[in-house]
């Protein structure tokens, strides 16, 4: 965060409590003030941690599952050449459809539950993660095998030494990319789905219908929040495992 | 993906229907090997919907989907929503297109600008931009206002980022190179460094066409009144799963046809560089 980008942020807060103040603004328009009152007080009935840990349950799930499933299916299919080249053409098919579509079919299969949300997010992950791991294993230098196999490295090893960590780089930006998704597939299908009266997105659905602005402000940043801190999480944990790569590409980056 | 087919195959002069086959077997080899996985993926399906394991009402054999999907292209009504959602996917790619290419150049040229925007641009780009859209039909109506905006916001990201990325690494020997023979900083922004970035900016586009397709999916299952989501909803409210199947095979079709012209496209235009894989937000 420079200077500059924090003085537009509270800029921007301050200029909208004023006008708040000064009732100039629609009262869709929640006050900074206000929505602040409205977090502590969900904070304190417990209701925010609720939603909050149902949401994170099901993104976690879901993306557990599909970052699971695509890692190892594409490290796999890495490897496996036969393997790889008979996916390919369901991977290239699927790959662009809207994964969302898929939610009407899977309500009728599993309900309106959990299942059914874990799953529409595990599918929209497991394709990012997939291609990742599938395209990093490739995109090793087969220079490095040769070299592991001269030295006598076994199959295993060169899978464990040379071709995983060759590819963690691009698994990480697949991971990265499938977590995006976890977190607007979980907001979605909690619009689209949620009558179990629970998650964040079922808090912005109530609060609309209620008309109660500074209850969806207050659910949207803490939606916010989740996804930020979610992402954070990842880099940092990228930047403990791939602490050399990263540092080179901070580098480059001046 | 991966390119399949033969590579270069030599053709002799006595041309004629034997040498055209032999030059056009190995592309014909390749589309089968392609079609393959995919014919046994439907043929899996259609031996689990017959199997009588499952309820073919919920688990529909092919020929009931593709009976729904023939009525469901002839269906005049289908012009309609067809209309609608591409209306949305252009008028808010365009918007970001028409915002985020003049930021982008914006944040690469006006450092006390950038350094007050990106950092907020980093902020916000993990985070689900869809939490906003109940907002926003209440703000912008049901129809094609508060789609359109939360697709351009959503394209807006990759746009900008990868337009100030693109312009930002520019090969300093065309820089300097531009500079050495006279060129000013206006002839080279727009002469050197624009034209040096378009493979980038492209790439930012090609993100942020799928995520616009997407998200208008998205927003018209959520509430609309018209449009392919809306459709599907439509049809998974007959409680005919075949029906619903049928809707999301014709959505999968669009989506589909949409990454193959995007990437012919990008064949066509941008020649000099190979394409790199993108892993898009889909």
């Amino acid at each position: 965060m420079t200077r500059e980008a924090l003085a537009l942020v509270v800029a921007v807060l301050a200029l909208w409590q004023g006008l708040a103040l000064a009732h100039l603004l629609p009262p869709y328009l929640t006050s900074p003030a206000v929505v602040l009152g409205e977090l502590l007080r969900l904070t304190r009935s417990g209701e925010l941690l609720l939603h909050s840990a149902v949401s994170l349950y099901r993104s976690a799930a879901g993306f557990a599952l599909g970052a699971g499933l695509g890692v190892g299916l594409g490290l796999l299919a890495g490897v496996w050449r036969r393997l790889g080249d008979a996916v390919e053409p369901l991977v290239a098919l699927t790959y662009p459809v809207p994964k969302v579509a898929f939610l009407p079919i899977l309500l009728v299969w599993f309900g309106i539950s959990d299942t059914s949300k874990i799953l529409l997010i595990a599918l929209s992950t497991v394709f990012p993660c997939y291609i990742a791991a599938f395209y990093g294993v490739r995109a090793v230098d087969p220079l490095w095998v040769w070299a592991a196999q001269n030295m006598g490295a076994g199959r295993g090893r060169v899978f464990l030494r040379v071709l995983l960590p060759g590819a963690a780089v691009h698994i990480f930006s697949g991971l990265r990319v499938a977590l995006a998704l976890a977190f607007i597939l979980m907001v979605a299908s909690e619009l689209i789905g949620s009558s179990n009266r629970l998650g964040l997105g079922f808090l912005i659905l109530s609060a609309d219908a209620g008309g109660r602005f500074d209850l969806m402000f207050a659910a949207i940043l803490v939606i916010a929040v989740l996804g930020f801190a979610a992402d954070r999480l990842l880099l940092a944990v990228r930047r403990r495992l791939l602490a050399g790569s990263v540092l080179l590409e901070e580098a480059h980056r001046g | 993906m991966a390119r399949t087919g033969g590579g270069a195959v030599a053709v002799r002069p006595d041309a004629g229907v034997a040498a055209g086959w032999r030059r056009w077997r190995p592309g014909v080899a390749a589309v089968a090997a392609r079609l393959l996985p995919v014919a046994v993926a439907l043929l899996a399906w259609e031996a689990v919907a017959r199997s009588g394991m499952v309820n073919p009402r919920l688990f529909p054999p092919l020929g009931a989907i593709a009976a729904h999907l023939w009525a469901l292209l002839h269906d005049p009504q289908l012009g309609r929503h067809l209309g609608a959602s591409f209306t949305r996917i252009v008028a808010g790619f365009g918007l970001a297109v028409a915002v985020g290419v003049p930021l982008g150049m914006v944040l690469s040229s006006v450092p006390p600008v950038s350094r007050a925007v990106e950092p907020l641009l980093a902020l916000t780009y993990p985070v689900p931009r869809l939490a906003l859209y109940p907002i926003l039909v209440f703000l912008l109506g049901i129809g094609h206002l508060s789609k359109v905006t939360l697709v351009a916001l959503e394209c807006l990201y990759p746009i900008v980022i990868s337009t100030a990325d693109g312009l930002r690494h520019v090969d300093r020997l065309y820089l300097w190179s531009a500079q050495n023979m006279g060129a000013g900083r206006w002839r080279l922004f727009w002469r050197v460094q624009v034209p040096a970035a378009a493979p980038q900016v492209f790439a930012g586009f090609r993100i942020a066409l799928p995520v616009a397709f997407i998200i208008t999916v998205l927003t018209e299952m959520v509430s609309a009144t018209e449009g392919l989501g809306w459709l599907i909803l439509y049809a998974s409210a007959s409680l005919v799963q075949a029906r619903t199947f049928a809707a999301v095979a014709l959505v999968a079709l669009i989506g589909f046809l949409m990454d193959r012209a995007l990437a012919a496209l990008r064949h066509r235009l941008i020649v000099w560089e190979r394409e790199t894989v993108l892993v898009a937000m889909r």
